[in-house]
């Protein structure tokens, strides 16, 4: 069943759901230091990969879609989210401890290796919400209920 | 007539909420003491002191990630929930496979 859009549109989206991806990463891994962070970054990755379901159709996602894969990243960047909350877990919940103490992440305020744990939050949130926005993506658009 | 006393309502509620919600003279709540507005109005507070106590440039993330980290932490499992419930909602149940 064709359920693809053009040529015209696929050899656009070819072109431009890299760029989406890169972006995405770049708003991800530069959240402590330029606007945007985690949840936005994971949305416009998503993004990328809503743009490759309409313009490829449902078929050749539900080809490159591992619906275990997915589940267990997001169970995985939430889980990391969790730990990294927890590793200060000797003064308080939350407690920025690679920071404070200089452990890791502890470069010059400004750099791309610094505030402690946010870097690792941003990496698992915006895991968490790219695959949870592809998984629910993929179940709206494979569960359908009306007939043709 | 009524929409006009509900239109009236909504704008003396809100004239209220206004005058209680001033920082010169209404309602004090929080810790007592003469230094309450530094305990409510923490924003000042972040913006000087989020660089050298947590580390990153963007404030908003201090604040998200550090600060108010449980807010964040609902945020992930009102997704996470959100997600398992459409999901579960939207699967192919055992009653449509058979004809209907």
């Amino acid at each position: 069943m064709e359920n693809d859009m053009g040529v015209i549109v696929k050899t656009m989206a070819r072109a431009t759901i890299p760029f989406i991806g890169i972006f995405g990463a770049y708003v991800i891994s530069h959240g402590h230091l330029t606007p945007g962070g985690g949840f936005q970054g994971g949305a416009t990755v998503a993004g990328a990969g809503i743009l490759f379901l309409v313009a490829f159709g449902l078929n050749e996602a539900k080809k490159r879609y591992d619906k275990g894969l997915y589940s267990a990243l997001e169970g995985l960047g939430g889980l990391a989210f969790l730990g990294a909350a927890m590793l200060g877990l000797s003064v308080a919940f939350f407690y920025n401890i690679l920071w404070r103490n200089k452990i890791a992440f502890a470069g010059h305020p400004g750099t791309l290796l610094s505030a402690g744990y946010l870097p690792i939050m941003n990496l698992a949130v915006g895991l968490k919400v790219f695959t949870g926005l592809i998984s629910a993506m993929m179940a709206i658009a494979l569960f359908r209920r009306w007939r043709k | 007539m009524n929409r006009t006393f509900g239109a009236l309502a909504l704008l003396f509620i809100l004239g209220v909420l206004l005058i209680i919600a001033n920082p010169q003279y209404g309602l004090k709540f929080g810790l007592g003491g003469d230094d309450w507005q530094k305990y409510r109005y923490t924003d000042q507070y972040y913006i000087e002191h989020g660089v050298e106590e947590v580390g990153g440039t963007n404030i908003v993330t201090d604040v998200v990630f550090d600060y108010r980290g449980y807010d964040t932490l609902g945020e992930a499992t009102v997704l996470f929930t959100a997600i398992a419930g459409a999901v579960a909602l939207l699967r192919p149940w055992r009653r449509d496979e058979d004809g209907k």
